[in-house]
């Protein structure tokens, strides 16, 4: 009970003290502020993002060209009479003579063409708005029925080829075939409603309006599922920018303000005091995070109900914001002076932001897209449903991540390394010492080694979406680099630091039970983790290089122990020089081993 | 103020920085950024504008057309990127939710010169990346028909269209609006925030660590350590946007009027760091400075991105060259602002410098 007790009194304490320190005239700059910033959207909103302004030049010898142009502020436009148009064509990216469109061979002329012609569309489109005959202008409406396919996720992959078969007669469905009622020939709705939601989606810039439609869940246009040829298009993806500024900032500052409280402790030893209490110090620090993490969940309540949202969305919320925390209290604890935990904090949200932003661009498209939690959210706000699996799947990584940075963290927390002043990468070292047990080195390394191959995994991702758009050799041979390379540095990792805590440890037979413990380790660790999840990445060409030892267990075993030993023996024999040359050899070993494998399963 | 003074607290800092190693990570963070933009280039862009997304695969895909014959068949037997199959309706739609068609489209009985539509049911997979390829594709056959269509009817059309001739276009220039309009600026001014957040990490250490006294009891006054602190972080503007020009350049954008963008964010970035440090002279602490000026900056970001030829528009203009002197204006109207921002810096730490002496 007096656990619970700590942990709230610490909490209240950190309230009090959080609001103390604001009070200091920040409340009425911050409403102020506030105030502008909502005038300065409205500002915004109306007048438009002006950063492409006057980007092309174009000469006109028509003023009915001219105006039309006018109304795009890319555009600059110079109304010239022919002659002085055609004697200097160069001063221009387009010229326009007699309604005749001439552009010079630059890439910047040929971005104003791409443009002009939208523009052009999207006029034509506005005159025949207004005709008498709709039917005349518009003669042709398409009707765009979705079907959900049987084979969901996994086929995705390999759709490609599926809809694409080489045979010449029609494929036969097998199983029974369902009635599809004859669609009628007419539409449904009037001539008057269609003409307004024309109207509506020709004054709308689709770029801006799909921000706003991302947090309505329904879609309002007056004409229903009906479209002309030039209003199709795929599904733009920018609904999770949007839900990223929403979601994912609030969440960010707030983890901010957690960072600054526990860096607060550190400044002049003021922590001391609450140190010297008989209160645990995982109590203090669950009782530090407790206002944030309800903070947090408030906002997110506060934002989900405002948008009108099913709460659903709250669940892959939870996990991204104990990540969160748990980076904010490591940052917080590791950073030696304000300029790192600026760098530090910036560093660690961009890499957070792209892992939940750039897989989720791909939400409708791609497997990929459900490594992001993000994703989810996108798939409740437009309706579709999702799984406990791929609930698991997206977040089991942040879950476990956010409990290992937590454990070492609160193991941490104590005088020697709160208030210690070296180097961010010794204390990084100095913070992994601490969970390594000196009593049982060998146990604590398989644990170690175990537990990191969520961070692994995370990188590893992060890898994978970023190759995965570089034409095929490169994305391959770059992730096979990458991905050797992060292993090796994690195994490496915990031999390294028991080698700078205790050179001494590092007997010849110590280096091989050591190495034998990380490879088992981490055999075990990476098996456990791939059977809950990931089974649907790593049925993929670019899974199988990451995670190819599924299949025989001794072979992989023997790889992992091989590479470390190279890495220990390296230290061994020439001290902490010898671990970066030690990586590098591992590493070659490594992808020689995956090539092998890779270049046996292409073949 | 002497100079000698400003260059010492600027080292000063300077050496912090490096001795801490932070300027790595600044730069790892850069990197990591740069390699993000190619994922950008090619994810991104390709959804911008989804028709590039169509070039990258040559399959033929299998449609399943059902309904009654018209000039859409023809087109769709003669285009290279379909196989078409003749099915009922029933049994194509059976088809396509086992993968074994792309697409089905129905095809009502209504004739090219009725008064009504023809309404085309296109039946396509939910969520599926095929599916945006392949309505790319029949976008192009669906807007061929639209114009026959419309040929047959335009006898009942009676607005006036001004006609434009424009020529095929050869491709290319998907990017350019993306790349210059949006990554470069972005890019380029990113250095000016991290500047301006470091002036307040610079100057709330300073109180919070209790270091002030010491150091202006030394010859340095108030006003020259703040200047300095200043100086120190406009120097690392310069050389991070001049990193990212020379990246870019690299990578094979062309990049016009290096110096003169170099010149404008030097000068944009100083706005963004008097604020900073205006915010943390005020209030010594660097949770409430951090917060209140991030708030800040987003609304002055927002208002200058409303305003016409503001500095990023300028960016813009100058790196693809059709800024057209204009931007001397802008430039001017900029350093105003700076000016009057560092008249009210140097008045603002000339009587906290004096309130310190005094107490």
């Amino acid at each position: 009970m007096s656990i619970y007790r700590d942990i709230a009194t610490i909490a209240r304490w950190e309230v009090k003290r959080s609001f103390s320190m604001m009070s200091r005239d920040v409340l009425p700059f911050a409403i102020i502020l506030l105030i502008l910033l909502v005038l300065a959207t409205g500002f915004t909103a109306q007048s438009g993002l002006h950063i492409q302004d006057r980007m092309y030049t174009v000469g006109v010898d028509d003023p009915d060209v001219a105006k039309l142009l006018a109304g795009d502020a890319r555009f600059a436009v110079y109304l010239l009479d022919p002659a002085a148009l055609r004697s200097n064509p160069q001063a221009f990216d387009l010229i326009i003579v007699g309604g005749r469109l001439s552009g010079s061979e630059t890439d910047r002329a040929k971005a104003a063409q791409k443009t002009l012609e939208r523009d052009y569309a999207k006029y034509v489109n506005s005159v025949y708005n207004t005709e008498q005959d709709l039917f005349a202008a518009y003669p042709l409406w398409i009707d765009s029925q979705e079907i959900k396919a049987e084979l969901d996720f996994l086929a995705t992959q390999s759709g490609h080829y599926v809809g694409a078969s080489s045979r010449s007669v029609a494929p036969v469905p097998d199983g029974d075939v369902k009635n599809i009622p004859t669609p009628s020939s007419t539409l449904s709705i009037t001539e008057e409603e269609l003409r307004q939601g024309l109207v509506q989606s020709n004054a709308q810039n689709t770029q801006i309006s799909r921000y706003t439609e991302a947090l309505s869940s329904s879609p309002t246009t007056a004409m229903g599922n009906f479209k002309t040829p030039s209003q199709i298009s795929p599904p733009l993806p920018f609904d999770s920018i949007i839900l990223v500024f929403v979601f994912i900032f609030p969440l960010y500052f707030t983890s901010q303000f957690f960072m600054m409280s526990i860096m607060n402790e550190r400044i002049e030893r003021k922590g001391e005091i609450l140190l010297s209490t008989p209160v645990r110090s995982s109590s203090i620090i669950l009782g530090k995070a407790l206002p944030y993490l309800l903070g947090m969940f408030a906002i997110c309540a506060a934002l989900i109900l405002y948008i009108r949202a099913s709460p659903i969305i709250l669940l892959p919320l939870i996990p991204v914001i104990f990540f969160f925390l748990a980076n904010a209290l490591l940052i917080g604890m590791l950073a030696r002076s304000f300029k790192e935990l600026s760098f530090l904090s910036i560093f660690f949200s961009t890499i957070a932001t792209s892992y939940l932003f750039f897989p989720s661009i791909f939400a409708n498209v791609h497997v990929i897209s459900l490594i992001s939690p993000l994703t989810l959210i996108v798939l409740t706000i437009q309706g579709s449903t999702w799984t406990v699996t791929d609930y698991l799947y997206s977040t089991s990584l942040f879950w476990l991540t956010g409990i290992v940075i937590f454990y070492i963290a609160t193991k941490n927390f104590k005088d020697e390394r709160l208030f210690s002043e070296k180097r961010l990468l010794s204390r990084v070292r100095e913070f992994l010492s601490e969970i390594l047990s000196e009593r049982h080195p060998l146990i604590s390394l398989f644990l170690f080694c175990a537990f990191s191959i969520p961070f692994i995994f995370m990188v590893q991702m992060m890898c994978l979406v970023l190759f995965f758009n570089l034409p095929m050799p490169y994305s391959l041979v770059l992730l096979l680099l990458f991905a050797a390379l992060t292993e090796e540095i994690a195994k490496g990792v915990g031999i390294y630091t028991l080698y700078a805590r205790d050179p001494g440890f590092l007997s010849w037979k110590m280096l091989v039970l050591a190495s034998i413990a990380t490879a088992a380790g981490f055999l075990v660790g990476e098996k456990l983790l791939l059977f809950v999840t990931l089974a649907q990445i790593s049925d993929s060409i670019f899974g199988s290089i990451l995670f190819l030892s599924l299949g025989a267990l001794w072979l992989p075993f023997l790889l992992h122990c091989a590479c470390v030993l190279i890495v220990a023996s390296c230290l061994k024999l020439w001290g902490k020089k010898g671990f970066v040359p030690g990586l590098v050899i591992a590493m070659v070993v490594h992808c020689l081993y995956n090539l092998y494998f890779v270049m046996r399963w292409i073949g | 103020m002497k100079q000698k003074h400003l260059t010492i607290i600027a080292k000063k800092e300077f050496k912090g920085l490096f001795n801490e190693r932070t300027i790595l990570l600044a730069v790892l963070l850069q990197l990591f950024i740069a390699m993000f933009s190619s994922f950008l280039m090619v994810g991104l862009t390709s959804m911008y504008d989804p028709s590039s997304l169509s070039k990258y695969s040559h399959t033929q895909y299998s449609i399943g057309y059902a309904g009654n014959d018209s000039q859409m068949l023809t087109y769709l037997e003669s285009s290279r990127d379909f196989r078409v199959f003749r099915m009922d309706l029933s049994t194509a739609v059976a088809a396509l939710e086992q993968r074994k068609l792309a697409a089905v489209i129905y095809v009502p009985d209504t004739r090219a010169a009725d008064p009504g539509p023809v309404k085309i049911t296109v039946y396509t997979l939910k969520n599926d990346l095929q599916t945006a390829v392949v309505s790319v594709k029949l976008k192009d056959v669906f807007l061929k028909y639209e114009q026959d269509l419309r040929t047959v009817r335009a006898d009942r059309l009676n607005e006036q269209i001004i006609l434009l001739e424009i020529p095929k276009a050869s491709g290319g220039g998907d990017f350019y609006e993306f790349v210059y309009g949006l990554l470069i600026p972005l890019l380029v001014f990113m250095p000016a925030i991290i500047a301006s957040a470091l002036i307040i990490d610079l100057i709330t250490e300073e109180y919070q660590h209790e270091t002030l006294e010491t150091l202006i009891s030394t010859p340095v006054t108030f006003n020259e350590m703040v200047w300095g602190k200043v100086l120190c972080c406009e120097i690392l503007v310069p050389i991070q946007a001049g990193a990212w020009l020379i990246l870019l350049m690299a990578n094979g954008i062309a990049i016009q009027n290096a110096g003169l963008i170099l010149i404008l964010v030097m000068i944009s970035s100083l706005i963004l760091i008097l604020l900073g440090t205006l915010t943390a002279l005020h209030y010594r602490e660097r949770t409430s400075a951090q917060f209140i000026f991030s708030t800040a900056l987003v609304v002055v970001i927002l208002v200058a991105l409303a305003l016409p030829a503001n500095p990023l528009n300028l960016l813009t203009r100058l790196a693809v060259g059709t800024a057209a002197g204009e931007q001397w204006l802008v430039l001017g109207f900029t350093v105003c602002i700076v000016f009057v921002l560092g008249l009210l810096t140097h008045w603002y730490a000339g009587r906290i410098g004096r309130s310190h002496h005094a107490g």
